[in-house]
């Protein structure tokens, strides 16, 4: 239940569930099911190539994939596309350590006593309610435009979720796990460190897999609202200048951007598990 | 005995809860007062309530709400309902999914507010692109959650459809439906959550018009903090009603689930 | 590209041709216009322009008033020019008040549209600096931030102002903003300085900032240029509304045009939200007639040129535009002709020298 306030736990990360078992299979499966999946994007692209070169679909509508390519090409090789994609970059990891860290320590509270949990939660659930947007004009009345405001922002994007899932976590570790420690005769850190945060590690990952997307939805909008540079600044300077193919550009980075960072965090969340186990055995 | 034990509990967790607003507000209310603080950041307590009040009653506080709430219900039902059709479709043919699945998960690594200026550009100032981008923030979740949930439908009740000879239209209102409806649920819920984000978003880059989004962004432009907030606790009692409103429904429609147990 | 526009044409006759066949009253056609501008706290009004008295004063609802077939739909956009774009990509608008660079980049997007009358030319264009500031001329802009929007024909303006005092855009961090966050920033000090008109003026004359350099007087080649844009669908298919609705914008611009309207056109105007001494303000010097003149005159023509050729080497507009067919000075002659009004306005040369008497 509370849980679900939280706007994010319990999405199932993607439609992966198949892709797993199927990689247990052969790599000449594996190449075919790569190969039926490019069908679509091919296809799509085959038309979109068709519709723009017969004139079916006018440019202000959407420009020719010739046309979109060429400027990736451009903005790649003048190193444009990389300077704004690290400029978002830089302010997504800054603003999420923030949020992240804040999001452990007061989830961590929040998940140990039941005392703080009390006084803390209704607030934050309060603050929790009002979309991360909803937030942007009331920081830039304070804060300005500046670097500021967006640090702030994208740290608020990973801390709601940060927190809820860090409490949640560390209340799902079973009592007997931290009566083991009282045998063990473990002070309070070292239950903390080895019994309780292990025991919450899955759904911390939740909570920091979520703050991650959070963050990275943050930026685009406090970009879009004010900036002069970042990916968020790209598509509106495109949108602007009536340059649908910059705009479709900068869309590309930002999927590709989201799904490095997705397939990063699954490696890390198995290494760390990986970890776990062995030294779980 | 017990009983009053719970209830006495209860009081204490709601007199804990209510400590911090029940400071801040007193914070904010010193502060403001005492002249600590630049006004034009912290407007007294006193000025949230009268621009609250004069909204409601000179400048259609109502009608603006009501056109943002019709945005969001209107593009949360729409991607909703698309969503379902989208990923059943995905999740019972074998085709489909080889070929749908990956461009789908490719797509939606593309931030939700990246979409504004295609969609601005296709479908133009008017209501449509609102409606079209919230539907767009409903429809992910959704085809996500249903998608899981219909594939993790267990084998055993697969066959006794097959025993039973459903046809394909039963198959899927009897035994996918059914069976996926946690999960519908939870992508519902998320959808609706997603959605008023949505709402929010279209207002402040799509066109101008009325709305809750507009009217905060207007109350940045002129600099009135204590209209900003108005808007800001708006959409905070409309996320939290329609957050409560999604949950008592996820609960009907999981009623079925307690008796099992 | 040749035959895949034949056929485009072709089938839009026919598709023009069976509508023809159809009696002309009989449909119900709503004209919808544009307006690449706001009024103050997003009032559906503007100022300063003929399009803007058309709209305060009711020129074209009159014009149409006994055609209860014809409905007129205005549209106001704080995204300004590029908006309109948008709106015109798809299909929403038939005509549309727009600044001089984005409907060239409407243009170099494939956008069908004809210009039919000039009403905002040679409109001015200021630089106010943040209250505290010390920045005291255009050349301190280095390394500042400074808002404009971006698109709009202000924000070619002021890359030519940047040029002549040997910066870039590259130079300076600029923010885009509309006018209105423009106000609220420059007032916060989050900015340093902005590019802008009306608004600039009023937040200078209430204190919260400084206006250091206008165009107003200085090299004419600085000030913007708009007008009327049509599209081009909507003209081929409706040539005598067409005729009709330029008709009005010439009134509009024949009554903003003279002097003893001076006071009332303000007060009309001021249905914006901008305040009437602001607005003398910002005609100080000027005759109206020369603000307010419909005319496609050469000086106007080789402008509009020149704009494309700089927002070519400025990066703005990435491929060739051509004026070439685009001015469609057909509705305005007749409409002038109509009114006997050909010599009401006086028509410069390219050189910007008076033509004729």
């Amino acid at each position: 239940m509370t849980l679900l306030s939280d706007n994010t736990a319990l999405v199932p990360r993607s439609l992966q569930g198949r892709a797993r078992t199927w990689r247990l299979r052969r790599g000449g499966l594996r190449l075919r099911r790569v190969a039926v999946a490019l069908i679509l994007p091919l296809a799509l692209v085959a038309a979109w190539w068709l519709a723009s070169s017969q004139g079916w679909l006018p440019e202000q509508i959407l420009p020719s994939p010739a046309y979109v390519y060429a400027t990736a090409v451009e903005m790649i090789a003048s190193g444009e596309i990389l300077y704004h994609t690290g400029v978002s970059l830089r302010r997504v990891v800054i603003g999420f350590l923030f949020g992240a860290v804040a999001g452990l320590t007061l989830g961590v509270a929040m998940g140990l006593s039941r005392r703080v949990d009390d006084y803390v939660r209704p607030l934050f659930l309060a603050f929790a309610q009002i979309p991360t947007l909803g937030w942007i004009p009331l920081l830039m009345l304070i804060f300005g435009i500046g670097e500021t405001l967006k640090i702030i922002v994208i740290a608020k994007g990973a801390l709601v979720p940060m927190t809820l899932n860090t409490a949640a976590g560390i209340r799902s570790v079973p009592a007997n796990f931290v009566e083991v420690g009282h045998a063990l005769r473990f002070n309070r850190w070292q239950t903390l460190r080895l019994i309780v945060l292990p025991g919450a590690a899955p759904s911390i990952f939740t909570g920091i897999r979520y703050g991650l997307t959070h963050s990275w939805t943050a930026l685009v909008g406090v970009e879009l609202l004010a900036s002069s540079e970042g990916l968020g600044y790209l598509l509106v300077w495109g949108r602007q200048m009536f340059w649908l193919d910059v705009v479709i550009v900068a869309m590309i980075a930002i999927g590709i951007v989201g799904f490095l960072m997705d397939k990063g965090f699954d490696a890390t969340e198995n290494r760390v598990q990986r970890w776990k186990q062995k030294e779980e055995s | 005995m017990a009983a009053s034990y719970v209830s006495s509990e209860r009081v204490l967790k709601i007199r804990r809860g209510l400590t911090l607003p029940i400071l801040l507000l007193i914070l904010w209310e010193g502060s403001s007062r005492s002249g600590l603080v630049d006004p034009r950041f912290l407007p007294a307590l006193e000025d949230v309530f009268l621009t609250a009040k004069r909204e409601l009653i000179d400048n259609n506080l109502i009608g603006e709400l009501g056109f943002s709430l019709f945005r969001n219900i209107a593009g949360f039902l729409l991607g909703s309902a698309l969503g379902v059709l989208f990923a059943t479709l995905l999740a019972l043919s074998r085709v489909a999914d080889a070929l749908i699945t990956p461009t789908f998960n490719g797509l939606k690594q593309i931030s939700l507010l990246a979409w504004i200026p295609l969609i601005s550009i296709w479908f133009g100032f008017g209501e449509q692109a609102k409606i079209v981008f919230v539907a767009l923030a409903a429809f992910i979740p959704v085809v996500l959650n249903t998608y899981e949930g219909m594939r993790n439908v267990p084998a055993d009740l697969i066959e006794v459809g097959d025993a039973l000879r459903f046809t394909p239209t039963q198959r899927i209102t009897r035994i996918f439906l059914p069976s996926a409806l946690p999960s519908i649920a939870t992508g519902v819920h998320l959808g609706l959550i997603y959605s008023w984000l949505a709402t929010v978003g279209a207002e402040y880059f799509l066109a101008v018009g009325p709305g809750i989004g507009g009217l905060i962004i207007a109350g940045r432009e002129r600099f009135d903090m204590a209209l900003v907030m108005v808007g800001v606790i708006i959409l905070g009692i409309v996320g939290f009603i329609l957050n409560r409103l999604a949950a008592k429904v996820e609960n009907y429609l999981l009623r079925w689930r307690v008796s099992t147990h | 590209m040749s035959l895949s526009q034949l056929t485009r044409r072709t089938v839009l006759a026919a598709f023009a041709a069976s509508l023809l066949a159809v009696p002309a009253i009989a449909e119900p056609v709503t004209i919808n216009i544009g307006y690449a501008a706001i009024g103050v706290d997003s009032r559906p009004y503007a100022e300063g322009t003929s399009a803007a008295t058309a709209r305060a004063g009711e020129f074209l609802e009159k014009e149409f008033a006994n055609d209860p077939d014809v409905k007129i739909e205005w549209f106001f956009f704080k995204g300004a020019g590029p908006a309109v774009n948008e709106a015109f990509a798809n299909n929403q608008l038939d005509f549309a008040y727009q600044g001089d660079l984005p409907s060239l980049i409407g243009r170099a997007n494939g956008l069908k549209t004809k210009y039919l009358l000039a009403s905002g030319a040679r409109k001015p264009l200021y630089l106010a600096v943040a209250q505290d500031s010390d920045i005291k001329s255009v050349a301190d802009l280095k390394g500042k931030k400074v808002a404009y929007q971006r698109g709009t024909n202000g924000h070619l303006a002021a890359i030519k102002i940047l040029e002549a005092n040997g910066l870039t855009e590259k130079d300076i961090q600029v923010i885009n903003l509309d006018s209105a966050g423009t106000v609220a920033a420059l007032t916060s000090q989050d900015i340093d300085a902005a590019f802008g008109d009306t608004p600039l003026i009023n937040l200078a004359a209430k204190g919260n900032a400084k206006v250091i350099y206008t165009t107003k007087g200085d090299d004419p080649r600085f000030s913007r240029n708009a007008g009327i844009v049509g599209r081009e669908d909507f003209i081929d298919k409706h040539p005598e509304i067409t005729q009709r609705v330029v008709d009005a914008f010439v009134k509009a611009a024949q009554w903003s045009s003279d002097e003893p309207n001076r006071a009332a056109l303000f007060e009309l105007w001021h249905k914006s939200g901008t305040p009437v001494p602001i607005l003398e303000d910002y005609f100080s010097n000027d005759t109206l007639a020369y603000r307010n003149s419909p005319l496609i005159d050469d000086l106007l023509v080789s402008q509009y040129e020149e704009q494309a050729v700089k927002a070519k080497e400025f990066g703005l507009i990435r491929r060739d535009v051509s004026t070439d067919g685009w001015f469609e000075p057909k509705y305005l002659n007749a409409a002038l002709a109509k009114l006997n009004l050909q010599n009401f306005w006086q028509s410069y040369g390219a050189n910007g020298k008076p033509l004729g008497s």
